[in-house]
């Protein structure tokens, strides 16, 4: 068997989650090097082509390069400008198309980094497959097909994503998760059945059923998604690109025809000056960004250890109105524990606690273990014969669990109503004093469960409810960027209103069965809302792909981590709430350098317009007295330079993001990228003029 | 080895096509110019123009192509 050391992760958050949003990761030996190769990798016109505003910024390089060497070939006038400025020129546009590559290269390089790190633990393993006659053949881990079974045994590396058919044995999940502790792996549960390949078995031993064929397991899915392959551009992508190369167009046109006025104005402009008009004309600031924005938006959501099956997804996430949200595990810790024993109906406290002891016997949820450990800590051990009795599993339909005796006595614990309806299909009757008691749990916010003995019901526990810490600010945020969260519980209406209040959601849906879930998103977007949820259970898959955003839980099943677009690697469901202002980061980042690339052109037009027509009374245009005509092009092509790489970290980074409401960010926007997109180029070219004057460069 | 239909569907094959055509048909509408040289390149120039906005309206038109 192939022994592998798991992976380092150079950006693997550590530490308490709440702590570490958006860290950034140290920085991968060598990232600013190939950045830079790729810068020059991706001048090639077929990669070029793809960004319609640089593609154009190329192909004016190119015209400038050929005026450089011959200077008169485009011009018939005896003023064309000379060499050097034309060389000039043409390497400033060089340097743009350069540092919108390098935006680019190191965006992707940031992937790239972690990809390697996976692709690290996917070297062939050798797996021992199960026959049709129940022996095994050793095979190499390629050669594993959709439904094959294997038998992995402690030491042993897991060869392909999988389902555990039988066994029970601990697993560690580091290589992909970055948690050391293993975690517990066994048939038949919802949250521990699926494993994935690369990981290892520490103890015992598993039979796996393999639900990937090669190449498209979780570990290839998540190297590709991180190295771009399969990167297609978002809608807000695409409609921005159109956008920007409407825009591209025009301007395109408007320099085309201008020789024809500029000559009968008597003011004839070289071409090359031509061609510096349309780059400083077109929105080059947000064209060279555009992409890095998008890949930084990604790797900002696998910095959080999600995955995204697609750009789509990340970017779906800023426009979330609904937040669906499981209240055990998400809102409130998960482990209710029991707080105190609640008899009716004559019962002592006595009786009850031995009978929901009995109850739980077979109940290995912590809400069961807390049972049984508050039972003996009153002394109320059963008495009855346990080693004969059968377990009887909790389920979401039914809402009861508890015990079958040998001898046909029935023990039950579950959701009140569950209860009552149990009694009475039993022919028994519930006590007056059941409602009191069922009422007083729920009104301080517990969840009530009641106990009955065959027809008789003893009593309610009362498991009490802890809300996560921060949760009722987090909401609040929520609430002000104008999302709306909905809570899903199974609990009785009171004890989830009461929840509901100290959380501070907008609105719970109480005594809710999995099929609610689907119902309830579908009625959200309905009304023209998109809704996130996450989930883990095979009962969530179809919610999770109705979900504009699902987020699968890394320990949940196969079948929720297919129908998700999200995976969390941490499986830690309070994470959703991060990915979607993660979504709103990337497309406020985006408005931002869009707004600020649009605004800082029309300080460029103060610069070229009177450098080319001053002659025909456009003079008194040059607010910023730059020193020359000549001058005056190359700062304004200078500036249109180095403000891509200025912006790159802001790209990558994001803006920072305050929650508020979409006008309230509309009016900060202005504010900030559309004002100072307005003055900063004002003051970068008269400063660059300066410098160009002084160096007398024209 | 890319398709025919694949080759016919690359921006990149039609471009420097265009380019050629645009410039033998443009050529002489600059004759007037001091050399071949210049009217060849003012002629290369106009086609490239006319290419790139063609180019453009595709990008406009069929986006998620690129």
């Amino acid at each position: 068997m192939t022994t592998l050391q798991p992976p380092i992760f150079p950006r693997m958050p550590r530490g308490r989650r709440d702590q570490r949003r958006y860290t950034e990761r140290p920085r991968s030996d060598g990232l600013l090097g190939r950045a830079v190769v790729q810068s020059f990798v991706k001048l090639d016109p077929r990669l070029t082509a793809r960004n319609p505003v640089m593609f154009v910024v190329w192909c004016g390089t190119l015209v400038t390069l050929a005026a450089t060497l011959e200077p008169r070939l485009f011009e018939l006038s005896p003023e064309a400008p000379g060499r050097g400025f034309n060389a000039l020129l043409s390497l400033i546009l060089l340097a743009t198309l350069l540092f919108a590559n390098f935006a680019e290269a190191l965006a992707e390089g940031r992937g790239k980094a972690q990809a390697d790190a996976l692709r690290r633990t996917q070297a062939s393993t050798q797996a021992r497959r199960l026959l049709p006659d129940g022996s095994e053949a050793l095979v190499d881990s390629s050669a594993l097909r959709r439904g094959d079974q294997v038998r992995v045994s402690q030491g042993e590396m897991i060869p392909a994503d999988g389902e555990v058919v039988d066994g029970v044995a601990a697993v560690d999940e580091s290589a992909i998760t970055g948690e050391s502790a293993p975690v517990l792996k066994e048939a038949g549960s919802d949250g521990a059945s699926s494993v994935t390949g690369g990981t290892r078995v520490v103890s015992d031993k598993l039979l796996i059923r393999i639900t990937a064929d090669p190449g498209k397991g979780f570990i290839d899915r998540m190297i590709a998604l991180v190295e771009g392959a399969e990167r297609s551009k978002t809608p807000n992508e695409i409609a921005l690109t159109v956008l920007l190369a409407v825009l591209t167009q025009v301007f395109l046109i408007a320099v085309a025809t201008l020789p024809p006025v500029a000559a009968y104005i008597n003011s004839p402009t070289p071409v090359v000056v031509l061609v510096a008009l349309l780059v400083a004309l077109i929105p080059t600031t947000i064209g060279g960004l555009l992409s890095a924005i998008g890949i930084a938006g990604m790797d900002r959501v696998a910095q959080f250890n999600v995955i995204a099956t697609s750009g789509r997804a990340v970017e779906a996430c800023g426009d979330i109105t609904t937040l669906v949200l499981d209240k055990t595990g998400t809102i409130t810790l998960g482990n209710r524990l029991a707080e105190e024993f609640l008899p009716v109906g004559g019962h002592s406290e006595r009786e009850l606690a031995t009978t929901a002891h009995a109850a739980s016997w077979f109940d290995t949820t912590p809400e069961g273990k807390s049972i049984v450990r508050l039972a003996e800590k009153l002394d109320a051990v059963t008495a009855l014969p346990m080693d004969t009795a059968t377990g009887l599993e909790f389920s979401a339909r039914t809402r009861l669990s508890g015990t079958d005796l040998a001898d046909g006595n029935e023990l039950r614990k579950g959701a009140v109503e569950a209860i009552k309806g149990f009694v009475r299909s039993r022919g028994g009757t519930v006590p007056a004093d059941l409602d009191a008691a069922y009422e007083r749990v729920s009104r301080l916010g517990g969840t009530p469960l009641a106990v009955c003995w065959n027809a008789e019901i003893f009593g309610v526990i009362h498991l009490k409810d802890i809300i996560k810490p921060g949760m009722r600010e987090r909401f609040d945020q929520l609430r002000r960027m104008g999302i709306r969260s909905v809570m899903l519980t199974g609990d009785n209406a009171i004890t989830a209103g009461v929840i509901a209040r100290e959380a501070g959601v907008d609105d719970f849906i109480a005594e809710a069965t999995p099929e609610d879930k689907i119902a309830v998103i579908q009625a959200e977007q309905r009304l023209g809302r998109l809704v996130a949820m996450t989930g883990d259970g095979t009962n969530d898959a179809p919610a999770l792909a109705q979900a504009n955003v699902g987020v699968a839980m890394n320990s949940g099943t196969q079948a929720a981590k297919e129908a998700a677009n999200m995976v969390d690697l941490d499986s830690d469901p309070t994470k959703l709430i991060d990915i979607v202002t993660i979504g709103k980061q990337l497309l406020i980042t985006r408005g931002a350098l869009t707004t600020f690339s649009i605004a800082n052109d029309v300080a460029k037009y103060f610069a070229i317009l009177p450098a080319l027509f001053g002659k025909a009374g456009l003079a008194p245009l040059n607010l910023m007295g730059l020193a020359s005509p000549q001058s005056a092009i190359l700062s304004a092509m200078v500036f249109n330079a180095l403000i891509i790489p200025a912006l790159v970290p802001l790209a990558l980074k994001g803006v920072a993001f305050r929650p508020s409401t979409a006008d309230q960010l509309l009016r900060r926007n202005l504010l900030v990228y559309g004002l100072g997109g307005l003055v900063v180029p004002f003051i970068g070219i008269k400063l660059i003029d300066l410098a160009v004057s002084a160096l007398r460069l024209v | 080895m890319a398709s025919s239909s694949g080759l016919l569907s690359k921006p990149l094959f039609w471009l420097p096509l265009g380019l050629v055509l645009g410039t033998v048909l443009a050529a002489p509408l600059f004759s007037s110019s001091p050399s071949p040289l210049q009217s060849n390149a003012l002629a290369l120039l106009l086609s490239g123009t006319v290419v790139l906005s063609g180019y453009l309206f595709v990008v406009i038109f069929q986006p998620e192509r690129f």
